[in-house]
């Protein structure tokens, strides 16, 4: 995979979860019944919704800018992580809450993705990953 | 060894990596019984849990992390802090290289204008090493001296030659290698102080010029800004640039002291469109500039050289080197005498020079350092009835009135210094020249780092920094008795047996 179609797949998934969460925060932020009944279920409404709503708004703009759009990622990962264990445990996944799960999946995979294609950004990994400065052992 | 407590490290990080895992499941199981919030634990510690995992069984390259995963990590956390703990709490005073707290000291309080004055003794190891001044007897007043003033190109009668009345000048530092604020803080303060400054090899010097101070232009072994696509020197741009009122000597660089017998190196971090287009490089790699000129192979082609140059330019040309073997310096010299060209200075670069990024093994171990170097090549002149011919200036860690008069003992005429106006312009030592990362913006083309210049203030920082030099100087030389750094001599200095001056004291 060369530079341009990695650059173009992290730019898709960028803006495929930004606009995902970005839709999911205008029904958090104006108090959606759904949204209300989701948050009361886990006991974190309403200061949850409002702070996992902030966080998420704070992925969002990461994920729009190239030299944090790793940072973006990582928390939207984190963020979905966490919303991804609340279906399994107390959310379930019936009727649109099934929808809401199957999108939160989805941008976790997003994420997922432009985590792997911009892995050389990340700190404590890319020490590890740094493959341009292996250099095989001569031979002769 | 019973009862001793100790702190066992292989215990303490098998421990976290079985604790992280299990957090993650506790959290887990609190955020579904308890509270939801417990989730925010069991995401970090299982995001902990990954990484540990990708340390310990996925990567390859780091044993230590491959073994303890992230407590291996604080190491290199820790390390990668060291130089700057090291600074701020644990070095002494006297310790750090290549400047240690005390000479960086000296530099500020001379930059700002505060006193010098310190109590209770001195830092340096007296029965060591270190050269001192011998003082007279009979010291003069101030207004004994003669006033300083140094004419270049007088010798060979040329119309346009140059003269200085400070025996300081800002040795070359390119565009390139310094940013375009601090060349403008340097350039801007050397007008202030009235002294010239060193273009350094960078090509074109646009930001060196348009402060209008005086410059000498320097051509590099790749003769930046001045040269043919094969490397030789291109006679109509050295025409058209030597037309600039405000250059007024040429430098022919055959060698540098932080990598004598390579090229200049400008990291590829630090090449900007504008520096690419100055220099007529490309972007993404490094330069590296050949070892040689092409027309310098031999003693008695390098004299033509500088006979050509000198004839083309009109100014006075001088060469700069770093000693190696004395012996093809004696050659050199000799050729100069046999076609009765010399260039019209020569500046002595000692193997401490450190401006210049450079490979660690250069930087640490080729060429001659300064003292020794100077005495030689005072001492070739001399014998071959050629130092009358020519001035001599050195350059080498030069940033305190201290070293400077030892220079002008050993027969410099005038002395070169570029680390000591990095610290005048505010430099930390942070020896990050190379990374295009410099914490106080000297040496980056970042303009976020660079913001923090205010070339005014800094400019005001090189001019003080001249100006107490000089009073230091003038104070030195009253004491040693001389009216002029003409009269100084080498038996004007105190020579312990392990300098590396000693071998040429005569007992």
């Amino acid at each position: 995979m060369n530079k341009a179609t990695s650059s173009t797949i992290s730019w898709i998934a960028q803006i495929g979860a930004v606009v995902i969460m970005g839709q999911s925060l205008f029904f958090k932020f104006t108090a959606h019944p759904e949204s209300v009944a989701i948050f009361t279920d886990i006991g974190m409404e309403p200061n949850g919704r409002i702070l996992i709503g902030v966080v998420e708004l704070i992925a969002c703009l990461l994920l729009l800018r190239p030299a944090s759009a790793h940072y973006g990622a990582l928390l939207g990962a984190c963020t979905m992580g966490g919303a991804i264990v609340g279906h399994f445990t107390q959310i379930g996944w019936t009727g649109e809450r099934g929808q809401l799960g199957l999108l939160a999946v989805l941008v976790f995979v997003f994420c997922a993705v432009i985590l792997y294609i911009r892995r050389m950004d990340l700190p404590f990994i890319k020490v590890a990953l740094d493959e341009s400065k292996r250099r095989p052992a001569r031979e002769d | 060894m019973i009862g001793k407590i100790s702190i066992d490290l292989h215990k303490v990080s098998k421990t976290v990596n079985l604790a992280i895992p299990t957090l993650a499941i506790l959290f887990f199981l609190a955020g579904w019984k308890l509270s939801y919030y417990f989730h925010f634990g069991t995401i970090a510690f299982a995001l902990l849990t990954l990484i540990n995992f990708f340390y310990m069984r996925v990567q390859t390259g780091h044993a230590l992390l491959r073994n303890f995963g992230l407590m291996g990590q604080a190491r290199y956390m820790m390390e990668s802090i060291g130089p700057e703990l090291r600074q701020y709490f644990f070095a002494n005073d006297t310790e750090e290289k290549p400047f240690n707290r005390t000479e960086r000291s000296e530099v500020y309080r001379k930059a700002k204008g505060v006193d010098s004055a310190t109590s209770f003794g001195s830092q340096h190891e007296f029965d060591a090493r270190e050269v001192k001044v011998r003082h007279s007897m009979y010291p003069i007043l101030k207004d004994q001296q003669i006033p300083y003033s140094l004419t270049f190109g007088s010798e060979r009668g040329i119309e346009n030659t140059y003269t200085i009345d400070k025996p300081f000048i800002i040795s070359a530092m390119s565009y390139g290698a310094l940013g375009e604020k601090a060349v403008r803080s340097l350039a801007r303060g050397a007008k202030k102080a009235g002294i010239p400054m060193n273009t350094g090899e960078g090509g074109y010097p646009k930001y060196h010029l348009d402060e209008g101070c005086d410059l000498i232009f320097q051509m590099g072994t790749a003769k930046f800004g001045v040269r043919n696509d094969d490397g030789t020197l291109n006679d109509a741009k050295l025409s058209e640039l030597v037309n600039k009122d405000s250059i007024k000597m040429i430098e022919i660089k055959l060698s540098q002291g932080a990598k004598p017998g390579k090229g200049g190196l400008l990291p590829k971090e630090k090449i900007t469109d504008e520096i690419a287009e100055l220099r007529g490089v490309p972007k993404g790699k490094d330069v590296i500039s050949p070892p040689f000129h092409p027309e310098c192979v031999g003693a008695q082609n390098t004299v033509q050289f500088i006979a050509h140059v000198q004839q083309v330019s009109g100014l006075p040309v001088g060469i700069k080197l770093c000693v190696g073997r004395p012996a093809q310096l004696e050659e050199l010299i000799v050729e100069m005498v046999a076609q009765n060209t010399f260039p019209d200075w020569i500046s002595v670069d000692g193997s401490e020079g450190g401006t210049g990024a450079a490979p660690k093994a250069f930087i640490d171990s080729v060429g001659m350092p300064l003292y020794p170097a100077l005495k030689t090549v005072n001492d070739l002149l001399s014998k071959h009835g050629a130092r009358d011919k020519l001035k001599l200036l050195a350059a080498g860690k030069l940033v305190s009135p201290e070293r400077q008069m030892v220079a002008f003992c050993l027969g410099a005429d005038a002395v070169y210094s570029a680390r000591g106006f990095m610290l005048a312009l505010g430099c930390i030592q942070a020896l990050q020249c190379g990374n295009n990362t410099c914490p106080v913006g000297i040496t980056t083309h970042d303009p976020e780092l660079q913001r923090g210049i205010d070339i005014d203030v800094k400019s005001d920082r090189v001019s003080n920094y001249v100006h107490n030099l000089q009073h230091d100087l003038e104070e030195l030389l009253s004491a040693a008795g001389c009216r002029s750094v003409q009269e100084l001599s080498f038996d004007h200095l105190y020579i312990p047996s392990e300098s590396t001056l000693a071998p040429y004291v005569t007992r």
